[in-house]
């Protein structure tokens, strides 16, 4: 292995500092003006990064589990996005304070005068709904520093026991993972409006993460690998399985949403359809449609073709667009409860500018602390020698 | 147990054969008179064929009154074995397309099989509505074409997705099966010495020359194959989802039933294909071609699998409370406490614990108990199923239009004629044509192809 | 015996990198119509052989887009304009209804047509008499070796140069490969040939007629389409008159329907009667269709009496007499219902509603007929 540690540019996390400063000062001035709306792109940031840092995590795990070798010399890029983490779970703390004025079932005169919210408060009761929040986190916070541990002190030993432990963690992980990452969306999202319910709201969340933790990991590999950070043998048939990853989630994104409006639409009942007459009317109808394009259209078209999936400078484009569609599809889903319009102004950005903030200095710093590639691990050299 | 060598990659093939090894192995059921275990298995099957025969007959003199499906409950066991087949049929083209998509080597060995099982399994699938249409001889009407009656079929029906997307699905299966086995008929047309075999072959492999201009293209048209074939697999049992899901009856409606179905599907499957697996490899000496390591990964998908139909059932359960819609939660408790509760139980003892086993390595490479389990996820997936359509029907909006289910002879018979087809059709073809992808396993033996050095 | 033709100069090669150093060097000799048989596709060998990417994702992706766009047009005709139905209460075009036949459809066509398009254009099979059929070449790389072969088109094409070359990229079994002979004597009416093609046209003709116009009308049971029941206009054998519809009972009346308290009567007797719908337009519109269909072939479309039955049956008098104009509505509205004279009643083809409508219109065709200077005035 002839790899040697080249360090990020100093103005790299320098950037990352600005954007946190701004992101806040943005943050803190539209929670002085509209704290109701700062609250719901409070939630719409917490669901966005959450995407970001679990799904890079997962993205880990799968690389241990399903045996990959292909996605080792870059796997250190998911780690240092997962060690975000922590900072989802800081990003909740104003939330809890404004419950009221976010969830309807936390009114409990409305709820005595609902009997249906009535039966849902074994579950939705705050109480709950916080202990929840916190083992969620706790879980996921508890994995990362598992999976990231044993990395790293792979580093320095390159003994095979921490793949084959890691190996062991990532069973355990994926079941724990898909429960946390489907009760977190109907905490924070399905109860929003406490009397809809889909089941398949758990899983289409997942695919969002997946595909935005997939989608941040290829845009940083990709610019870290084009700028020479990690190593020289990456190259094309690396970022076609990137490409072809991304382009497959989309089509798995799009084929879960159809799947759920094709169900509701069919059967027609007024319950159900509410949700998505939320979403076809008073402006939202073209947030509705935009979405269809800029989460399913443009990635889709962008890497149909074999050559674009190993087109660096395409998957950076693209990465990009499903990041913000990414934020764009929390934004579907959680603001239409806000407001009966579609809107957008400076308080939709303020979160997005911090969560980019704090991913780029959280990045540095690891960066700054650990080797970019995964030098100890022994799938390493099979993954540098990848060819498809 | 040994630690893995994570620096090596499991070889596809054990015990380092050639190329012409390869071919002498796969090649042996062809060249050899069918042995007594194959007849005695063949003779079992036909006389499954036979008996169902009879039930089939029945049906088709006295029409479909003659199945247990009454008033409320008017899909039963055909619409059970119907999706029962369909899912088992995915496994084929999980393994043939998707895994190929992902470069899963380890598919080399079982592909073939596992597509021939896919095509034998949407057959005895499509048996079942075509039966239950009640006269048969009219389903031509299920297309549409410009008829007599000026009409067309009725294309927002997720009945008529059902034509479309069977049909497909086996239409595709059977190109994708069928170019694979191109390059392999030409390689036995050149070895054969029997004339008639020779003139088969050689009608079949269409004058195939392996030669790389052909590869090229050949190569490109199965990565297009593959990548029609996954979202296929994936709309067919999403398309059969919809037939239940699309309408208002509480525990059929719910939105999760896409995705649930096809991993259900994936699951029994793949339940099928190891059990199926497990006798080819010992019977025609494959054992270093279908290696315990791929049995190991099938157990490993199947783990997978079963955890996302067990998410499923969760997920659902959950739902139908946190809904609070009455008919929704009844629904689920009758699933669970009702007077199918036996076959609910069933249900998650086969589905959901018995793979947990697979936890376990010793297990997961033991030959007999994963057959034991795989049959266990069969009689388990097929009895999901059943808990789905028979309990919602039976009891669903009004008490006053209750009813039980009780099959018939008559359905067990048609049930007994598709599992006969199915083996009488496997056995058939594990004698007539190559159960291993000769040309993709020559290509996965170590030194198959040229080394990386100099770099790219 | 005369010489046979050259079809190429053949070496086969024992491992898949001597292959791939052998087509580098050829190509880089500089032949271009030379091939490389392999018993499986050798990475990177379209590289070494210098070959352009195959075309045919292109090709899936037309025809996929083509059978999108069929599918969708398809449906949408044939459920908005060829045979509307409301289903479900659902619109006509039910695009998200539509996804799941249009993606089918799609890949359907896609996947048959690529594949077609690979065996057929691109590979011109079926093609069982090539010439490297059938030779040991073709043997081996079917087996396990790797085999060139430069081809007699190729310009730089010279038998000993070619097996010279290929001896110093150490291949084996170096050869030429003849063309198969064409066969000279076939002749046109050769009796296999006759007998394939009689029988051929027999068995095609023969299960065309039987599909056509027996297969298609057999009914493997008919207990559903011929029960034991009495069908409408059969003979009965039960009820004693022989009919098997049944009269309704003496004095039934139909549902919404009240019975003319003057049938039978005097046109004095109605006077009472006025017109209940009112004097619109779109009545008099609905009058004007009935007229002319039930009325004016015999009073002609503007009530004049000219019939266009061509005196096969009595004229009747103009619509326009004084006496007809000075009728009420009443008696207009008896007369269509009672009949008079030779008129027979029009109480069963016209609903009560459109013979009051009628009455409308006649008014109106009479009103036409004799106007006053004053409707002149006012239609200004």
């Amino acid at each position: 292995m002839d790899y040697q540690k080249k360090e990020l540019p100093k103005k790299f996390s320098m950037t990352g500092w600005a954007l946190v400063a701004s992101g806040i000062v943005i943050v803190v001035v539209s929670y002085l003006v509209n704290p109701m709306r700062a609250s719901f792109n409070n939630v719409i940031a917490l669901m966005f990064m959450t995407g970001i840092s679990v799904g890079a995590l997962v993205l880990v795990a799968l690389e241990h589990l399903s045996g990959a070798v292909w996605s080792t010399p870059m796997r250190r890029v998911s780690e240092f996005l997962a060690a975000s983490i922590p900072f989802v779970a800081v990003l909740a703390i104003p939330l809890l304070f404004n419950l009221q004025g976010l969830f309807q079932w936390t009114h409990l005169d409305v709820v005595k005068s609902d009997v249906n919210l009535q039966g849902k408060t074994p579950y939705l009761n705050t109480g709950f709904f916080i202990i929840r929040y916190v083992v969620f986190f706790a879980v996921l916070f508890l994995f990362y520093l598992i999976f990231t541990r044993n990395s790293y002190k792979q580093d320095d030993t390159k003994d095979q026991s921490y793949t084959s432990r890691n190996v062991k963690f990532s069973a355990g992980f994926m079941p724990v993972v898909a429960i946390v990452l489907s009760f977190l969306a109907i905490d924070w999202m399905m109860s929003l409006s406490p009397h809809w319910y889909s089941t398949i709201f758990g899983i289409y969340y997942i695919t969002a993460t997946l595909l935005a933790g997939l989608a941040a990991t290829t845009f940083a590999a990709v610019s870290l690998s084009e700028k020479g950070y990690l190593h020289s043998s990456i190259g094309p048939d690396h970022y076609y399985s990137f490409g072809a990853l991304l382009f497959g989630m989309t089509n798995f994104w799009a084929y879960i949403a159809f799947s759920q409006f094709m169900l509701i639409w069919y059967a027609n009942i007024p319950e159900e359809t509410t949700w998505f007459i939320m979403r076809w009317t008073g402006g939202w109808k073209y947030v509705s449609i935009a979405m269809i394009v800029i989460r399913f259209a443009i990635p889709y078209f962008g890497l149909l073709t074999a050559r674009a999936k190993t087109d660096p400078k395409r998957l950076k484009i693209v990465s990009i667009i499903i990041l913000a569609a990414h934020l764009f599809d929390m934004y579907w889903l959680v603001m239409p409860t806000y407001s009966d319009t579609a809107l957008f102004s400076f308080f939709e950005i303020g979160f997005p500018v911090l969560i980019t903030g704090i991913l780029i200095v959280v990045f540095s710093f690891q960066a700054k602390k650990h080797n970019l590639i995964p030098i100890g691990d022994p799938k390493l050299q099979r993954g540098l020698d990848f060819h498809l | 147990m040994t630690a893995i060598d994570y620096t090596q990659e499991i070889p596809v093939v054990e015990g380092r054969p050639t190329a012409s090894q390869i071919e002498e192995i796969v090649s042996i059921p062809m060249d050899t008179r069918p042995g007594k275990i194959w007849k005695i298995l063949i003779t079992i099957t036909s006389l499954m064929l036979l008996a169902g025969t009879v039930a089939l007959g029945y049906t088709f003199y006295y029409g479909i009154g003659m199945w247990g499906n009454n008033n409320p409950v008017g899909w039963g066991f055909d619409i059970v074995n119907f999706v029962f087949w369909v899912g088992i049929g995915h496994a084929g083209t999980l393994i043939s397309a998707i895994l190929f998509l992902l470069r899963q080597r380890w598919r080399t060995g079982i592909a073939r099989f596992a597509e021939a099982m896919t095509i034998f399994a949407v057959m005895c699938a499509g048996l079942f509505p075509a039966l239950h249409t009640g006269r048969f001889w009219l389903d031509g009407y299920l297309f549409p074409y410009p008829n007599q009656n000026h009409l067309w079929v009725n294309f927002t029906s997720p009945l008529l997705w059902d034509v479309f997307a069977v049909s497909t699905y086996f239409t595709v299966s059977l190109i994708f099966w069928y170019v694979g086995l191109i390059p392999d008929l030409a390689s036995l047309r050149d070895r054969t010495a029997n004339k008639l075999k020779k003139s088969l072959y050689s009608i079949f492999s269409l004058g195939w020359r392996h030669s790389t201009r052909h590869w090229q293209h050949y190569e490109k048209v199965y990565v297009i194959l593959a990548g029609f074939a996954t979202p296929l697999v994936l709309s067919v049992h999403t398309i059969v989802s919809f037939d239940f899901a699309v309408s208002v009856i509480p525990g059929w409606h719910t939105t999760i039933f896409p995705p649930y179905f096809v991993a259900g599907a994936v699951f029994s499957g793949f339940a099928m294909v190891q059990n199926v697996l497990i006798f080819v490899r010992q019977a025609f000496n494959l054992k270093h071609i279908i290696t315990l390591n791929h049995l190991e990964k099938m157990n490993q998908v199947m783990i997978v699998v079963g955890m996302i139909v067990g998410y499923a059932y969760a997920m659902e359960f959950f739902t139908a409370w946190y809904s609070g819609n009455d008919f929704e939660m009844f629904t689920f408790i009758n699933r669970a406490l009702g007077p199918y509760a036996w076959a609910y139980w069933i249900m998650i003892s086969c589905n959901v614990l018995s793979p947990q086993f697979f936890w376990f390595k010793k297990l997961r490479r033991s030959i007999v108990f994963m057959f034991i389990i795989g049959v266990f996820v069969n009689i388990g997936m097929w009895f999901e199923r059943f808990v789905i359509i028979v309990t919602s029907l039976s009891r669903d909006f009004l008490p006053s239009s209750w009813g039980m289910y009780t099959p018939t002879i008559y359905d067990f018979g048609v049930l007994i004629f598709s599992f006969g087809l199915f083996f009488t059709l496997i056995l058939l073809f594990v004698k007539t044509l190559p159960v291993v992808s000769i040309a993709e396993v020559k290509a996965s033996i170590p030194g198959a192809q040229p080394s990386h050095k100099g770099g790219h | 015996m005369e010489e046979k033709k050259i079809f190429s100069v053949a070496a086969l090669f024992d491992t898949a990198d001597e292959i791939t150093r052998a087509a580098k060097e050829t190509t880089a000799a500089g032949y271009t119509k030379y091939d490389v048989n392999t018993p499986y596709p050798v990475h990177g060998m379209e590289k070494a052989m210098n070959l352009k990417p195959s075309l045919l994702g292109i090709i899936a992706f037309v025809i996929g887009i083509g059978g999108v766009t069929f599918a969708v047009l398809f449906m949408s005709w044939a459920s908005i304009i060829d045979y509307p139905l409301v289903i479900g209460g659902k619109p006509f075009f039910s695009w998200p209804a539509f996804v799941p036949v249009a993606f089918e459809v799609t890949v359907l066509s896609a996947s048959v047509g690529t594949v077609v398009a690979m065996i057929a254009l691109f590979f011109k099979f079926p093609h069982n008499s090539h010439a490297l059929h059938e030779t040991n070449y073709m043997k081996k790389v079917s087996a396990d070796k790797f085999g060139i072969n430069i081809s007699v088109i190729d310009p730089l094409f010279d038998e000993t140069k070619i097996k010279e070359f290929f001896a110093k990229l150490g291949g084996k079994d170096i050869e030429t490969i003849y063309e198969e002979p064409f066969p000279k004597d076939i002749k046109m009416f050769d009796k296999r040939f006759i007998g394939v093609l009689v029988v051929t046209a027999l068995v095609t003709s023969g299960a065309t007629y039987l599909t056509l116009n027996k297969l298609l009308y057999m009914q493997p049971f008919s207990w559903m389409s011929e029960q034991n029941k009495g069908l409408p206009q059969s003979k009965s054998e039960v009820f004693p008159d022989g009919f098997t519809m049944r009269p309704p009972v003496e004095g039934t009346v139909a549902r919404g329907f009240i019975p003319y308290e003057y049938k039978g009567m005097k046109d004095s007797a109605v006077i009472n009667l006025s017109n209940p719908l009112p004097y619109s337009k779109e009545i008099i519109a609905v009058g004007k269709t009935r007229f002319d269909t039930y009325c004016s072939p015999c009073h002609g479309y503007f009530g004049k009496g000219d019939s266009r039955l061509h005196d096969q049956f009595p004229k009747p008098p103009t619509l326009h007499s004084d006496k007809v104009r000075n009728w009420v509505d009443g008696n207009i509205y008896h007369v269509i219902t009672n009949g008079q004279n030779i008129m027979p009643s029009y109480e069963k083809q016209i609903s009560r509603d459109d013979r009051w409508a009628i009455v409308h219109y006649i008014r109106v065709l009479q009103r036409s007929q004799n106007a006053k200077d004053s409707d002149f005035e006012n239609s200004k």
